[in-house]
């Protein structure tokens, strides 16, 4: 069977490095997990000691708090910049802007982080700069834990924003023209035809958009392991980081695996939930 | 509100945006070519101060960033070439209705999709540590083999070309492989550079595997090399202080390759974005 032959690098992969690590994280979270030699099983204690723990608590929160900032301002940019880019007129321009805009999305956040916290330092970064020459003293925009969480917002929706613009664009070209000839016809000016007619034209999209996200805030690691520091991990701290710091600073293997689980299976409850909510919502 | 004022304040707010993803970029570039002092003294640099390549070349010199550099273009170019070759194989398969037990195996691999990387990173890492592969740049290869964004895109790509050809090729006795290479690569490409294009920036960005899979500095990644960098960590063993100019000068080592390919493939990503989107 040639297509079989054809999928067996898939299957294989799939079998090896995905279903097999989901069942063995199974086993390992019920185990005191010692990556050589015995390895007791624990029962439940793994998870029990994860709810007890307060910094898996207080991570929960953080995602919470960075995840519905993200989710509000990064779902709203994207659409404002989309709309505005799709009023100009001057195709070059337009395609010029569209490109800058989603430069960042490119990027590492290695790069991304690495940049923002030149930009913010208090010491020689351009933005202290230039409040200094506004004469506003130095800001620590990174060692502030009040100020912490909205670095992370703001820098996350920054990346993401020409990401989620595209796809919107992509929906207002395929909007039916009909529509905004008669509206013309109708006498509407440029304002009503955004109201009216784009932006619920767009609702489908909007959905697709938010379920994407909503799924993609169970990812943020790379951002706050490249970001954070020892001042703001009180504020910023998320899910996975903590399941990384259990993991490989404490070498709490069993308890970070078993916090894992218990986020993935929230997760995928979450994502049918949203997932059926859509559905239903559209027919 | 007038046409021209609506026009204008559109056009205000938009170049306001972009400014803020500009500004940043030119600041590192400026702030690269300084002298080492330049790069740390206070001020809106927006021009090199005491122009030099001090940070370019320290950061090849004295932090040896030749090595991670090497390490990430091996990862990215292998690991693209074998991702986009599995996938486009898988996605091959899936699109004949010929296949036995097509629709369990299309469920098996849309519910990786629904298990993100970072949920599994350890039972991952103990993977890779049983089958002995921990602190190569095999197994960094190997992680993300495949994707099931990409057996679908290239799926769906595959179902589009029109039938005929393949009863065509099929009367002549041409089997699934010879299908496979000699007709639908060829009428995929816009397909493949996508998924390709995708895969080598994801490769390139890449942090998190190397995080978790490698452990010394001679495999690290130039992610992972230039976030040490840039917090002041390993690299810093000497004890030296790494000046504002050789971190940025990474950072424009960084995106360089990016940068110079986006504009030829950015039709690419805008289809590929778009394709992801509307899957759904």
């Amino acid at each position: 069977m040639p297509l079989y032959a054809m999928l067996l690098p898939t299957i294989a992969y799939f079998l090896i490095f995905t279903y097999y690590p989901l069942a063995h994280a199974v086993v390992i979270s019920m185990q005191q997990f010692n990556l050589i030699g015995h390895r007791p099983f624990v029962g439940m204690r793994n998870f029990l000691a994860v709810l007890a723990d307060p910094n898996f608590w207080s991570s929960f929160r953080n995602t919470l708090v960075l995840g519905t900032g993200i989710l509000v301002i990064g779902f709203v940019a994207p659409i404002l910049i989309a709309l505005s880019l799709n009023e100009v007129m001057q195709g070059w321009l337009k395609r010029s802007l569209q490109m800058i805009i989603y430069l960042p999305h490119l990027f590492s956040w290695v790069v991304v982080g690495g940049l923002w916290i030149q930009l913010l330092a208090p010491d020689g970064g351009l933005v202290n700069a230039v409040l200094w020459a506004l004469g506003i003293p130095p800001v620590q925009f990174m060692s502030d834990p009040q100020l912490a969480r909205w670095v992370i917002i703001l820098v996350s929706v920054w990346k993401d924003m020409g990401f989620n613009c595209i796809i919107y664009l992509a929906a207002i070209v395929g909007i039916n023209p009909a529509l905004y000839e008669s509206a013309r016809v109708d006498g509407a000016h440029r304002w009503h035809e955004i109201i009216y007619i784009t932006i619920p034209s767009l609702a489908r999209t909007m959905q697709v958009v938010a379920l994407l996200s909503i799924m993609g805030l169970l990812r943020l690691f790379d951002q706050i392991y490249v970001m954070r520091n020892a001042v703001i991990e009180p504020q910023v701290n998320v899910l996975m980081t903590y399941v990384y710091d259990q993991g490989f600073q404490q070498m709490n293997i069993g308890q970070a695996t078993a916090s894992a689980l218990l986020i993935l299976t929230v997760t995928l409850f979450l994502t049918l939930f949203t997932r059926r909510l859509i559905r239903y919502d559209t027919v | 509100m007038g046409n021209a004022a609506f026009v204008a304040i559109n056009l205000l707010f938009l170049a306001m945006i972009a400014s803020t993803m500009i500004v940043p970029l030119w600041n590192a570039v400026a702030v690269s070519f300084s002298s080492d002092l330049g790069s740390m003294q206070p001020g809106i640099l927006m021009w090199p101060r005491d122009f030099g390549f001090t940070g370019y070349t320290s950061i090849w010199t004295v932090l040896d960033l030749w090595q991670p550099f090497e390490n990430s273009v091996i990862v990215s170019v292998v690991g693209t070439t074998v991702h986009v070759l599995f996938s486009a194989l898988a996605g091959y398969a899936l699109a004949q209705s010929a296949l036995p037990m097509r629709r369990t195996i299309t469920v098996g691999i849309l519910v990786t999709m629904m298990i993100p990387f970072e949920a599994i990173m350890i039972p991952f890492y103990v993977t890779v540590q049983e089958l002995g592969l921990l602190n190569t740049l095999t197994a960094l290869i190997l992680s993300g083999m495949v994707s099931g964004f990409s057996i679908l895109l290239m799926r769906n790509f595959f179902l589009s070309i029109p039938g005929d050809v393949f009863e065509s090729a099929r009367m002549d006795g041409a089997g699934h492989f010879r299908l496979f290479f000699q007709i639908c690569m060829p009428l995929s490409k816009a397909g493949l550079a996508t998924v390709a294009l995708f895969e080598f920036v994801g490769r390139w960005n890449n942090l998190l595997s190397t995080v978790l899979l490698i452990n010394s500095a001679s495999k690290d990644t130039l992610q992972v090399a230039l976030n040490s960098l840039i917090n002041q960590q390993s690299s810093t063993s000497s004890g030296t202080l790494i000046t504002t100019n050789v971190k940025m000068a990474g950072i424009i080592i960084a995106v360089l390759p990016l940068i110079l390919a986006y504009p030829f493939a950015q039709k690419y990503f805008v289809k590929g974005i778009f394709l992801g989107s509307s899957k759904e």
